[in-house]
């Protein structure tokens, strides 16, 4: 007997947990709901991602979107927890006399949307953070930063939704393999472990969400993988308490790429990232770099990252390094990501394409996503986001 | 800030136990240049343990007769030019090039052949309790005791499996512990299937009679189908909850009885240090008896990849007496290679009879299943990220039953010991397979943990 499911919701990152969260919450309790994934539940991206919840201020609609989801991330912490949020803040630091005009620019861009942010001088910078290099000057720290475990948040949201929606089958180490069309709607999908008959189809596979379109005879979506370079301290206590960031590290990773995609021969960029973890443990990134799925370690780019880590925090030199990894982010190609359905195929949605900010809109693309499918009005309007704009 | 350093050498050994020091000392005695990397602070490894500074070992008289042999080796082995690199962290490897940290310095040694022979660590198996100060590895205590002459304690339990716990008793014995019990999960039937790998074997059959004699001496019983059920204390171990257990290793809990004690080691056999193998490529596969996953290596211990070789438990847990017959066949592998030297074909021969003869008695002690059966929902499963077998199960449940889908669902695995304590039975406990072999680990950059510092100025290699 063939299985059948009112919505298969294909990726098990951070966008497919909550795309299943919001569905529950939104849809009758009887709604069958498959997420399946190829690998372990957030096994991917998600799982090798910092878990900044970062709320970006250079651009209204951005903010918008950022600061409804991190409202989010903040109710389902204050509902269930056991995702190790922390209010870290963002302490946003500069090392350039042009990085540090930017200082009372970002301030004020927080302050202009009606947030709120602190320009630091040298001394209150001192009483934040002593650890910080004592030639820093200034700083700007925004206190709605905050810093969760992505890989363990996936676990809350897919819990509180089955606990929503006792239909909702959950399915790791279930690739997908092909679809079938009935005329041009879905009708059904086939994985490793079996065909599930179905109408209607969610695509949050991230870095793979362009093999899913071909899979359904679609182009490719314009989404690519941007790799980038982490390592963890051990759990001997971190320099900072705060999260640190590099004021540059807006416009080099929320900014225009500098590269083609497309191309091979990216050198990479760097913009110092620390993360304070809750264990004592400290993250250490972030670099960025075109080079298609490949997740092994750039050397340079890691040495750099540290070196840059060490210049603001130089206690960091002393902390051991227990591991490093790769992690790829979706990054699409207008630096807007993809949530809504795909016209040329009734039934098909897709949620993707978040580059680095996918644990931060985790929550809200789930919730436009679910909100759309379900026919009711959205939080945050939805239209910069639709997929439609990659349609010929 | 470290300054870069560079070595160059023929070979370059990782591990200064039995194994590393055979191929060393017979490859510096043929001329070539042999650089060897260790953790410790003095050669032996393990199982030959030297105290600090050539101290008198207060225990002197406690070293069974095999031990005889590694004095010889250690003599031998200061005698050669071999030079030893002490308190050496090796955190990267690729096939002709070591990197490691040496006193806050960081180094690259560059060599034609690459030896691996850095031992095994302690098989935990959680119960409650055991992570109360007071309880260690069996591997631990006789750190303690034997390499630095520390008595941790006044009355110890003695529990796990394996041919490690009658060391272990007699080194506490030797330093004045009295050893309130001393247990041996494996029933006494099932350890009759050891018996040819012992009497067949005329050194083993002195090492046994000689731990009879020694176990008799200090009015110490072996109790077989033993195990140690729960630790519990305030603040530390004060009581040890001990009782039966079925032939598969289940605890039988109507046989439970606790016991005063105030140190415990517990040792459920070896686990096979391949980090740097998997690092540099090489092939492995799981035999449970050998301690789980090892390196697959020929004849001559040669590895999957070319230029890199390996000896001793890195190839399966065996004891000293394999790890020594493969570091000579090792040396004699290499010799032939770089030097044209034939090897001796008596030295394979005796690497594959001592490795039979410690597969037949390690099979009496293979790790029993139903062992995981003695941690509780709420028994910590990974002690550096605090994670209980409830949670880890949840992970297993939820994100999927791969080494690495627990990892992701709980962080078990994910602190600095990077799963080198609870991964051996992480998998088993949380996914409910007790008898199915965990998934190789993945292992990514360093090897070992080591200062942003070290690598930053990790020369290029």
């Amino acid at each position: 007997m063939v299985e059948t499911a009112d919505l298969v919701v294909v990726g098990g990152g951070i966008v497919g947990c909550s795309v299943v969260h919001q569905l529950a919450r939104l849809l009758p309790n009887t709604t069958r709901i498959v997420l399946v994934d190829r690998g372990p539940i957030a096994g991917a991206t998600s799982g090798s991602s910092m878990g900044h919840l970062m709320v970006t201020p250079d651009d209204a609609a951005a903010y918008a979107l950022t600061i409804a989801s991190v409202r989010l991330w903040r109710d389902l912490q204050q509902r269930r927890g056991g995702f190790h949020y922390q209010a870290t803040g963002a302490l946003y630091l500069a090392d350039t006399d042009a990085d540090v005009a930017m200082l009372p620019v970002l301030r004020d861009q927080f302050v202009a949307r009606g947030d709120s942010a602190e320009l630091l001088d040298a001394r209150q910078l001192r009483d934040l953070e002593p650890g910080l290099a004592p030639d820093l000057q200034a700083a700007t720290f925004y206190p709605g930063d905050a810093v969760v475990l992505p890989m363990l948040a996936c676990g809350v949201m897919l819990r509180e939704a089955q606990a929503a929606c006792p239909g909702l089958v959950v399915r790791p180490d279930c690739a997908v393999l092909g679809f079938d069309r009935d005329g041009d709607r879905l009708a059904a999908v086939r994985t490793a472990q079996g065909t599930i008959a179905t109408r209607t189809v969610v695509n949050a596979t991230g870095v793979w969400a362009p093999d899913l379109a071909e899979l359904l005879g679609q182009p490719r979506l314009p989404i690519f993988p941007r790799a980038g370079n982490l390592a963890i301290t051990g759990h001997h206590g971190t320099p900072v308490r705060t999260q640190l960031l590099e004021v540059s590290y807006l416009r080099f990773a929320h900014g225009a790429a500098a590269v083609d995609p497309t191309r091979t021969d990216d050198r990479g960029g760097h913009a110092v990232n620390v993360q304070p973890q809750s264990n004592g443990s400290c993250l250490i990134g972030s670099t960025r770099q075109f080079r298609g799925m490949d997740r092994t370690l750039n050397r340079e780019l890691l040495h750099r990252s540290l070196l840059r880590a060490q210049r603001y925090a130089p206690g960091l030199a002393a902390a051991p390094i227990v591991r490093t990894w790769v992690g790829l982010r979706p990054y699409a190609i207008d630096k807007q990501p993809l949530i809504g359905p795909w016209p040329p195929v009734p039934g098909l949605w897709i949620a993707a394409g978040h580059e680095g900010l996918g644990i931060t809109l985790g929550p809200i693309t789930g919730r436009l996503l679910a909100q759309q499918i379900a026919g009711v009005p959205c939080d945050v309007d939805p239209t910069p986001y639709l997929p439609a704009r990659f349609c010929a | 800030m470290t300054d870069a350093r560079v070595l160059d050498a023929d070979v370059g050994v990782v591990g200064a136990g039995p194994a590393g020091m055979v191929a060393s000392a017979r490859l510096a005695a043929a001329g070539l240049s042999v650089v060897v990397l260790d953790e410790g602070q003095r050669a032996g490894g393990q199982i030959f343990r030297q105290l600090p500074g050539g101290a008198p070992h207060p225990a002197r008289g406690a070293e069974p007769p095999s031990h005889a042999r590694g004095d010889t080796l250690l003599a031998a082995f200061a005698d050669r030019d071999v030079t030893l690199r002490r308190g050496a962290t090796v955190w990267d490897a690729r096939p002709g090039r070591l990197w490691f940290e040496q006193d806050g310095a960081s180094w690259l040694l560059r060599c034609r052949r690459i030896v691996l022979a850095p031992g095994a660590y302690d098989r935990c198996v959680p119960f409650p309790g055991w992570t109360l100060p007071g309880v260690v590895t069996a591997g631990a205590l006789q750190v303690m005791v034997r390499g630095f002459g520390v008595v941790p304690g006044q009355r110890a339990l003695v529990a796990g499996s394996g041919p490690l716990l009658l060391p272990t008793v007699t080194a506490l014995t030797g330093a004045g512990v009295e050893v309130v019990a001393a247990l041996e999960a494996s029933s006494r039937w099932r350890a009759l299937r050891a018996l040819g790998g012992v009497l067949g074997n005329g050194g083993r059959r002195r090492e046994a009679a000689w731990y009879a004699r020694r176990l008799l001496g200090a009015g110490v019983r072996l109790r077989w189908g033993w195990t140690v059920f729960a630790c519990e204390g305030d603040g530390r171990v004060q009581r040890a909850v001990i009782g039966k257990v079925d032939r598969d290793g289940r605890p039988r809990r109507d046989t439970a009885r606790t016991i005063e004690v105030d140190v415990v080691g517990a040792g459920f056999g070896l686990v096979p240090s391949i980090e740097l193998g998997l690092r540099l490529g090489c092939a492995a596969r799981f035999v449970a008896a050998r301690g789980g996953h090892c390196l697959v290596v020929d004849g001559a211990q040669r590895t999957s990849v070319p230029e890199v070789l390996a000896a001793g438990e890195i190839c399966g847990v065996g004891g000293a007496e394999v790890a020594m017959a493969e570091g000579d066949v090792v040396a004699g592998t290499i010799l032939h290679e770089l030097r044209g030297i034939a090897p001796p074909a008596a030295a394979g021969r005796r690497a594959a009879a001592e490795r039979r003869a410690a597969d037949r008695l390690l099979a009496a002690f293979a790790p029993l299943p139903g062992l995981h059966e003695l941690a509780t929902p709420a028994t910590i499963v990974c002690r550096c990220e605090d994670v209980t077998l409830q949670q880890a199960r949840d992970a297993a449940a939820l994100h999927g039953t791969s080494a690495r889908a627990i990892k992701l669902g709980c962080r078990a695995g994910m602190g600095p010991c990077q799963a080198r304590i609870c991964g051996p039975s992480l998998q088993a406990l949380a996914a409910g397979r007790p008898d199915q072999p965990m998934d190789l680990p993945v292992v990514q950059l360093p090897v070992r943990p080591v200062t942003t510092a070290t690598i930053l100025a990790a020369p290029a290699g």
